[in-house]
């Protein structure tokens, strides 16, 4: 009754595992003996123990995370503050400020990028994880922001009014009933956030320091010398990390929540 | 509610105010080359220091590095920009501080100078200083020899695989054959590609005539139809996988297409050739110049260079490492013999006014590649 | 009484904080780059290097150039196919995706994850495996006597389509997404019960529905598209010209920032203005603001 076809199921694989080719092939060709894509020569791993050999690929790997976090969790906090306020403060700049905080994706990249260097050189900021942090924020803001409020349009609000008549004080209500209800799409906006983050590179090359390569950077700028399968073979150790990392969280998470959760499975969230 | 119109009408007049502040810094900011480095310590106390490199990924092997803090006890931090732009941005942005070796192209080096970001450098200090190849100094960038150390340098090529080509190609004008349609991959440079044209037409690649630039627009237009791909990077992949049958490639590309496949032809355009260096420079605040100098002398050392320039696929700019470089790379290296110097031509920084006309001529012609 | 209004001001104020965070950083750093590039796009470049504090329009003219107004029509035909497509493919992945069981909505959400969590650079060169001459694509198609000859399809505007519409798709799944997923299915079902044919059922109910978060996916699709540069130079080999490719240009190889200034103000003033009438045609009302 429920499944009156499996047809939707069907497009929903066939969907992710089209977008698990590219994927693939990266993997593969990371065990390529040979340096160029164009040729398969055969099996071999030396291109691990060459990735193995390069301190500063693990060195970006960590200030690659440390800014996903930051940001995607400043973002997380900002974003749906901000987009949960709005609906109910009444400023004449409401709009306008509305507006201005989704900018940042509507600009492109490079010259947001260069934008941003001007004006922390005109601060004085030094550059570093700080202003690659504020940067990174700036444009995480609207992801966060616009899937908060787009759950926020039309949600049920009487259940927090209850609530909220009944003498709960306005900071409960907003954690046991409203948080709860957003969290699905604070949490796809965080993830996006994050994804966006740690795979940003023009707007990094202006704002990083000397100290503080990224990920993303060390791809970028390898890219325009050649595309070795070293990195390549650094994206399978990253896909298998985040693999492992997946599989570790839906492990922890698996035996609780099969008690206290879905009843009903269809519909968890409401 | 108020109040908050008021920050943030406070807040934006605070940043116009900066901001015109900051346009007005380009003039006030020219004090700081005459900055010197007067840390003239020995070698002892640059232990355990930082040198702060700033160049393309991929300039020198891993293991000219390591030899370097082996010996000297110096770390190098190894930081990358994409485009000579970027660096002198971000250079300018950090007051010409932050890094302390900075190895870019030619004419970003020009402007650098020009913007007071460049230090003078002291050629005593490299005790290796007389082998650098006397070619490839006294040039536009540098005149004087007062700024820079050249650490390679590279031609404009045509690279083609004879199996897919039926004509023989002896120089630009033969790449808008026919035959070639949709076949070609070129350099993505407006100042390179605009120049080729200009070179079929018997111009200089430094003209500021707008309407010779024009005619080079109108005749890259008829080249269009054979345009496959226009890019700066790994245009040797497209070669040798069979994706393009021929390429204008700068000489490390070269260098990789032929080691991967020899049956591969080299051209040196008949029409005149484009050339360029690219040269170590110190930044006027650079926070440690000395291991600056340190890593310059370093890799000045014939056997040192040869390792170097065999690993980056450009032209030795050491003489004295040209016997070094080992047979099969050596071909690839060193400037062919017949090498006529008439025939080559750097290029320069241009007017503003002939850059935008290069610019718009250069943007026409992508447009109507595809 | 008046203990409710106390409580009912105190709330408010509460609630003023929350949006101070959002206000405070926006008008930092948000507003302070963007008052800057503004103000950089009515400067005159210098000669060679920098900007000179001179008052001028010459970079809006510019822009007027044929050449110019070519590439923001191209930006423009790019960003609605690619929307588009998205659309058509992204949302009825996001709806159902909200139809499956909680635990599977998380594997789904994780799966569709994870390739986003490598770089997308790379995932551009998977990509060239994929087309060039010789690849995947080839192999495949000539195994199954589609073709003889290498279809060549790197480098070409299609394949600069399919990266964009891979690179966006996420964006467009999460925001249907999560506003399908508060989504009552039991009011389809019942539209269906009450004898509605399913296509029915699923405009009036669904569709209108889900409207908010299709917007929003169309929003971080369709605006971000116009600026994408990346992939036209990797997939397209540089011969697709957008503003984005534009505007790096003259940042890049021109050196003149305040055209490429202009550029930008000209074409966040675009987007704007698409976002603005697509929120009028659509006619929903409580999405006011949502842009």
């Amino acid at each position: 009754m429920k499944n009156r076809t499996k047809l939707p199921n069907v497009y929903l694989g066939v969907l992710l595992f089209l977008m698990y080719v590219p994927i693939f092939l990266v993997i593969l060709y990371s065990f390529n003996e040979s340096k160029l894509s164009s040729v398969w020569s055969g099996f071999s791993l030396k291109w691990y123990t060459e990735l193995f050999r390069d301190r500063a690929i693990f060195e970006a790997l960590g200030n690659t995370l440390i800014l996903g976090v930051i940001s995607s969790l400043s973002a997380g906090v900002i974003g749906t503050l901000g987009a949960f306020g709005m609906t109910k403060v009444n400023f004449k700049t409401k709009s306008a400020v509305e507006y201005v905080s989704t900018l940042p994706i509507m600009i492109p990249e490079i010259i947001l990028g260069m934008v941003f260097m001007a004006f922390f050189s005109l601060l004085g900021l030094p550059f570093g994880m700080t202003t690659l942090i504020l940067a990174h924020t700036a444009f995480c803001i609207p992801y966060v922001y616009m899937l908060v409020k787009a759950r926020l349009v039309g949600m049920d609000k009487s259940l927090a009014e209850a609530a909220l008549d009944l003498g709960a004080s306005p900071l409960r209500v907003f954690f046991d009933i409203t948080l709860p209800l957003l969290l699905p799409a604070i949490v796809s906006g965080m993830l996006l956030a994050f994804a966006m983050s740690i795979d940003d590179v023009i707007i990094s090359v202006f704002v990083t320091g000397v100290n503080t390569n990224t990920l993303p950077l060390k791809i970028y700028t390898q890219l325009k010398t050649g595309v070795t399968p070293k990195i390549n073979a650094l994206c399978t150790l990253m896909f298998a990390a985040t693999l492992l990392l997946c599989g570790f969280a839906a492990f922890l998470g698996r035996t609780p929540k099969h008690k206290k959760q879905e009843p009903e499975s269809g519909r968890a969230g409401r | 509610m108020k109040r908050n119109k008021m920050i943030s009408l406070v807040l934006s007049a605070v940043l116009l105010l900066a901001v015109l502040a900051g346009c007005g810094e380009a003039e006030s900011s020219s004090k700081g080359g005459e900055v010197s480095s007067a840390v003239q310590t020995e070698d002892t106390s640059l232990k355990g220091s930082t040198l702060n490199l700033f160049t393309w990924e991929g300039m020198f092997p891993q293991e000219v590095l390591d030899g370097f803090t082996e010996e000297t006890g110096v770390k190098i931090n190894y930081v990358n920009f994409d485009f000579d732009e970027t660096m002198l941005a971000k250079l300018e942005a950090a007051g010409g501080g932050d890094y302390d070796l900075v190895i870019a192209d030619d004419y970003i080096i020009e402007t650098a100078i020009s913007e007071d970001l460049v230090q003078k450098l002291d050629p005593s200090k490299l005790s290796n200083y007389k082998s650098i190849n006397p070619v490839y100094q006294g040039q536009f960038f540098d005149p004087e020899d007062e700024y820079t150390v050249p650490y390679g340098a590279g031609v404009q090529t045509i690279v083609y695989d004879p199996s897919l080509v039926d004509l023989e190609i002896t120089g630009y004008a033969d790449l808008w054959d026919k035959s070639l349609e949709d076949s070609v991959g070129i350099i993505a440079s407006s100042r390179v590609i605009d120049g080729m044209a200009l070179k079929v037409l018997g111009e200089s690649y430094n003209t500021e005539d707008i309407s010779k630039i024009e005619a080079a627009g109108q005749k890259l237009l008829e080249l269009a139809p054979n345009i496959r791909l226009i890019k700066d990077d790994n245009t040797q992949d497209d070669l040798l996988s069979g994706e393009i049958s021929a390429a204008v490639m700068y000489t490390s590309q070269v260098t990789m297409a032929k080691m991967q496949n020899p049956e591969l032809k080299v051209v040196f355009p008949k029409e005149g050739i484009g050339f360029g260096i690219m040269a170590q420079f110190i930044p006027s605040n650079a926070p440690n110049a000395e291991a600056a100098y340190l890593f310059m002398d370093y890799i000045l050392r014939p056997e040192i260079s040869a390792k170097c320039y065999e690993f980056l696929g450009y032209y030795c700019t050491n003489k004295d490492a040209d016997a070094l470089i080992s047979e099969e790379y050596r071909e690839f290296l060193t400037l062919p013999e017949d090498f006529k110097a008439e025939k080559m031509e750097m290029i320069e920084n241009i007017s503003a006014e002939a850059l935008e006309a290069h610019e718009k001529v250069w943007t026409a012609f992508k447009s109507a590649c595809e | 009484m008046s203990g409710n209004r106390e409580k009912k001001k105190r709330r408010l104020r509460g609630e003023a904080l929350t949006v101070l965070p959002l206000y405070v950083f926006t008008l930092l750093f948000v507003l302070g780059p963007i008052v800057y590039m503004i103000v950089l796009s009515f400067l005159t470049r210098a000669e060679t290097w920098g900007v000179l504090p001179e008052f001028t329009l010459q970079n809006y003219k510019n822009i007027a150039e044929p050449v110019y107004l070519e590439t923001f029509w191209e930006s423009i035909k790019l960003a609605l196919t690619s929307t588009v497509l998205v659309i058509l493919i992204g949302y009825p992945f996001g709806y159902f995706m909200a139809k499956l069981t909680a635990k599977w909505k998380k594997r789904t959400m994780m799966l569709l994850m994870i390739p986003f969590w490598t770089s997308s650079l790379i995932r551009l060169y998977g990509w060239i495996i994929i087309f060039r001459a010789g690849g995947i694509l080839d192999k495949l198609l000539m195994a199954l006597h589609v073709t003889e000859k290498s279809v060549k399809i790197l480098y070409t505007y299609p394949a600069v389509v399919v990266g964009m519409v891979y690179a966006l798709l996420p964006f467009m799944i999460f925001a249907v997404y999560s506003s399908a997923e508060k989504l009552d299915f039991s009011l389809v079902e019942a539209a269906r019960d009450l004898g509605a044919s399913p296509m029915k059922a699923f405009l009036t109910v669904s569709l209108k529905l889900t409207l908010p978060g299709l917007l929003s996916g169309v929003v971080l699709t369709f605006v971000p598209s116009m600026g994408l540069f990346f992939i036209a130079d990797i997939l397209g080999g540089n011969k697709v010209v957008l503003v984005g490719n534009l505007i790096q240009e003259q940042l890049m190889k021109t050196h003149n920032w305040p055209f490429a200034a202009a550029l930008s103000v000209a074409l966040l003033a675009l987007t704007s203005l698409f976002m603005f009438l697509y929120r009028k045609l659509s006619g929903v009302k409580d999405l006011e603001g949502l842009v």
